[in-house]
């Protein structure tokens, strides 16, 4: 019975060390396995594949072009410039829209008995086999084929490693950033910096959308290459352009440049390690609550909150009630909300204000008074907009998790479930798209334009909720149950981006008579555009929960299983 | 009253998972009234089953009535009748306890008046109250139990699905729990709970049904199945399990 234990017991150290190896082994085993009997994931993962084939062969001749031509000007532009972008893609586009794959739960592995670093290196290498990085890759051997031809093969083989270190700081910078992200959102304290700080990330989408038209316009390539060169001696360009620096006989530079890369990813290795283990340990303790007492009010009406307080107590008062709760209180939807509201902003004010030279070219007529934008431009910038906030609702299921079997048991009608999602959303997203319409005019020196711009967003925001209402029914997927807003699920992830592509793609092609009436209507469009787009946006979104709804009455069992994650 | 609907009828329930037989065929009959219990060992079928019962998975083929009423077929009032308390399904967590009831209330069609005397009284008697308003994640695994069965009973069901309904729950909480569905029963309500805890069943339970390997092997009233011998000697016949001879795992003594 009680035997005693002395200190001699205590078990030996583990007879084989474990590797990355073992981790990448059990992303591509896990990977599998999910892929077993389920013939249309693996029809997503192959579509998926080739998608991320075609951008790659065409990335891979992009950066090839100065090599194939011979021509070695613009060497150090495409690759610092190439470079940079798709570092900064993997820094931003996870936040914005994807999410990172998390296969490998880091949260899985806290009760192991592994050193930090082993467990770091482990998910950065499992993280490494993905099809992104794999169509990264191909693309930038385009460099290696451009070293090549311009220098022979002592620059090739430094271009390979510069190649390599690039992409290895692609993948490192996305992890820390979705990671540090998620660890700020998660805390309930810091939540609004962290908010703040999205803002901050989005706005960089700004400067570099201008320096993209101003380059699209420069004729002076001269001064855009003196910029790449900069750019090459930052993290972003340097792994990219070591190669190309050999090739023309800058040969000190590439060791500089490869120490840059190697000291960059190392920052962001130890960055993400620090996250990581509040990751880990945070699933145990997401920041427990104190108990607020002093509940006000029946049970009834605490369910209600304010903003929604002009409801009917029946179902459908409950399920926006409960939905705009949740829209709020769930991390994961919430910075959803954020990304709507800075992109939304920011965007097309970019795009207006930036693009104001690339559209008088095109517009002449339209172009006097205090701005050179046109309305089409500011139809489809709004378009953008619209499109972008209803997509969030394609996976809106999901969200839910399990926990939608509370409204399958009750046996909630379909059209009144989308009706209610739609309206809790829409209590958020309105008054945002309502400022956006505002502040663009107000930016354009333009408040003639506030009824197309509000009009043209009600339009696509109607539409898009329309479509992707049926997406939502038709096309739902799991979320893991971590605490992560920014973790996807498995293996499909390029599959799941490109279903919230198509949602995008049809949404704006439902909305695109608006863009057409822009077009043709000229001034009197200006007056038309904001009761016919709140007009067609609310008949769409009323037809789309109509349709949709007799869909997901035949399909609740069937909704109910894809949206529960397997365990 | 001289044929009485059964309170749950299963025929020939069946479903597979990726061409695994979790449930093949099972068939059932719940006297209204009557205190169920459905045993089996983990990965039986017995949450296959009930979600199946309730309307929450769809079967590959069978039917389910609650009261008569097809739950496929006329899923309004089947639903109407039941109340359903699943096992591994988070509810929606964000929300108090308090939130949580009025949700469903009102999900029910009830009237907010009623939804919010009964919501009091269920977080009275389950000793929710004191949680105030922390919200239903931060719950430990015994009071998520508790709104969960409180979340079934509000709107005064006429048959009772509860899948696991004292696994992870301590002594009192249990005890609580046991106190108000044996209520429940005496009232007229029908109770169907799935468990493996032999005890709790040995105890509660007027009828206990078997389930292994996806199949109904023993059913009828608790006399009839136990006959003279313990319900846990029964079942560990009927499910055909082992016991450690001492000569394997030598290697845990220290």
């Amino acid at each position: 019975m009680a035997l005693p234990v002395s200190a001699a017991t205590v078990p030996a150290g583990p007879v084989r060390a474990v590797s990355a190896r073992h981790f990448m082994r059990l992303k591509l085993r896990v990977m599998g396995n999910n892929f077993r009997g389920q013939g249309w994931r693996i029809a997503l993962f192959v579509g998926g594949a080739l998608v991320g084939l075609w951008f790659a062969v065409g990335g891979f001749f992009l950066f090839a072009a100065p090599g194939i031509t011979g021509d070695g000007r613009y060497a150090v532009l495409v690759a610092a410039a190439g470079g940079g972008l798709l570092v900064l893609g993997w820094l931003l586009l996870p936040l914005v829209f994807f999410g990172v794959d998390e296969t490998l739960d880091p949260a899985r592995f806290a009760l192991l008995p592994l050193p930090r670093r082993t467990l770091v290196t482990g998910l950065f290498a499992a993280a490494l086999i993905s099809v992104p990085v794999l169509a990264v890759l191909i693309a930038s051997l385009g460099l290696v084929l451009t070293a090549w031809a311009l220098g022979g093969w002592s620059a090739a083989l430094v271009a390979v490693v510069g190649v390599l270190g690039g992409l290895l700081l692609c993948v490192a910078a996305s992890r820390a950033v979705t990671s540090a992200f998620a660890t700020m959102l998660r805390s309930r304290r810091v939540r609004d910096l962290a908010a703040v700080l999205l803002a901050v990330v989005a706005a960089l989408l700004g400067p570099l959308q201008v320096f993209g038209l101003a380059a699209l316009r420069e004729t002076d390539w001269t001064r855009l290459t003196g910029v790449a060169t900069v750019i090459g001696w930052t993290p972003f360009g340097a792994p990219w352009t070591a190669g190309i620096d050999v090739a023309q006989g800058r040969v000190w530079a590439a060791p500089v440049k490869l120490l840059i890369t190697v000291v960059a990813l190392g920052a962001l290795l130890a960055w993400w390690s620090r996250s990581l283990e509040s990751a880990m340990v945070g699933a145990a303790s997401a920041g427990k609550a104190p108990a607020r007492r002093g509940a006000t009010g029946g049970a009834v009406a605490q369910l209600f909150p304010r903003v929604a307080g002009w409801a009917r107590r029946d179902r459908f008062g409950a399920l926006v009630a409960r939905e705009t709760r949740y829209w709020w209180r769930d991390a994961r939807r919430r910075a959803n909300l954020i990304t709507i509201a800075v992109v939304g902003i920011f965007v097309p004010v970019m795009i207006n204000l930036g693009g104001a030279g690339f559209a008088a070219d095109n517009e002449q007529g339209l172009t006097t008074g205090a701005s050179d934008s046109s309305p089409v431009l500011v139809t489809l910038s709004m378009l953008f907009v619209g499109v972008l906030a209803s997509v969030t609702l394609a996976n809106q299921f999901g969200f839910d998790g399990s926990a939608y079997a509370v409204n399958v048991v009750a046996g909630v009608p379909g059209r009144v479930e989308l009706r209610a999602r739609m309206t809790a959303f829409s209590l958020y997203v309105l008054p945002m798209l309502a400022v956006v319409a505002v502040v663009l005019s107000a930016v354009l020196g333009r408040p003639g334009w506030i009824g197309l711009t509000a009009g043209t967003l009600a339009a696509t925001y109607g539409a898009g909720l329309a479509v992707n209402s049926y997406v939502s029914v038709l096309g739902a997927y799991s979320l893991p149950e971590t605490s992560n807003p920014f973790a996807m699920n498995s293996g499909a992830g390029v599959a799941k981006g490109l279903l919230t592509l198509l949602a995008m793609v049809v949404s704006a092609i439902v909305a695109v008579p608006m863009v057409v009436a822009a077009a043709l209507l000229g001034d009197a469009w200006l007056w038309l555009a904001l009761p016919v787009g709140v007009a067609y946006g609310l008949g769409a979104a009323l037809l789309g929960a109509y349709l949709a709804g007799d869909v997901l009455d035949r399909r609740q069992p069937e909704l109910l299983a894809t949206v529960t994650p397997r365990r | 009253m001289t044929v009485e609907q059964p309170a749950l009828a299963l025929r020939g329930l069946a479903k597979r998972f990726d061409g695994t037989i979790a449930v093949a065929g099972v068939d059932l009959d719940v006297p209204a009234g009557s205190f169920y219990g459905l045993l089996g060992p983990n990965g039986a079928g017995k949450t296959t089953t009930l979600s199946m019962a309730v309307g929450l998975l769809r079967p590959d083929a069978g039917s389910a009535w609650v009261l008569g009423h097809d739950v496929w077929r006329d899923p309004v009032t089947a639903k109407r009748l039941l109340g359903v308390m699943p096992d591994g399904v988070r509810l929606f967590d964000r929300l108090t306890g308090a939130e949580l009831l009025a949700y469903n209330g009102l999900l029910r069609g009830m009237d907010p008046a009623v939804v919010d005397q009964r919501a009091a009284e269920l977080l009275d008697v389950l000793a929710l109250g004191d949680a105030g308003r922390t919200l239903v994640v931060d719950y430990s695994a015994g009071m998520k139990k508790k709104i969960g069965l409180a979340c079934a009973l509000l709107h005064g069901p006429r048959v009772l699905v509860l899948d696991e309904p004292f696994e992870a729950v301590d002594p009192v909480s249990a005890a609580l729990i046991r106190d108000i569905l044996t209520r429940y029963a005496a009232g007229g309500g029908t109770v169907v709970f799935s468990s493996h805890v032999m005890e709790v069943v040995e105890r509660l339970c007027s009828h206990v049904a078997i389930l292994a390997a996806g199949t109904i092997k023993r059913v009828g009233t608790i006399a009839e199945v136990r006959g003279d011998r313990s319900l846990e000697q029964v079942f560990v016949e009927v499910v055909g399990g082992r016991t450690a001879t001492g000569e394997e795992l030598s290697w845990l003594s220290q």
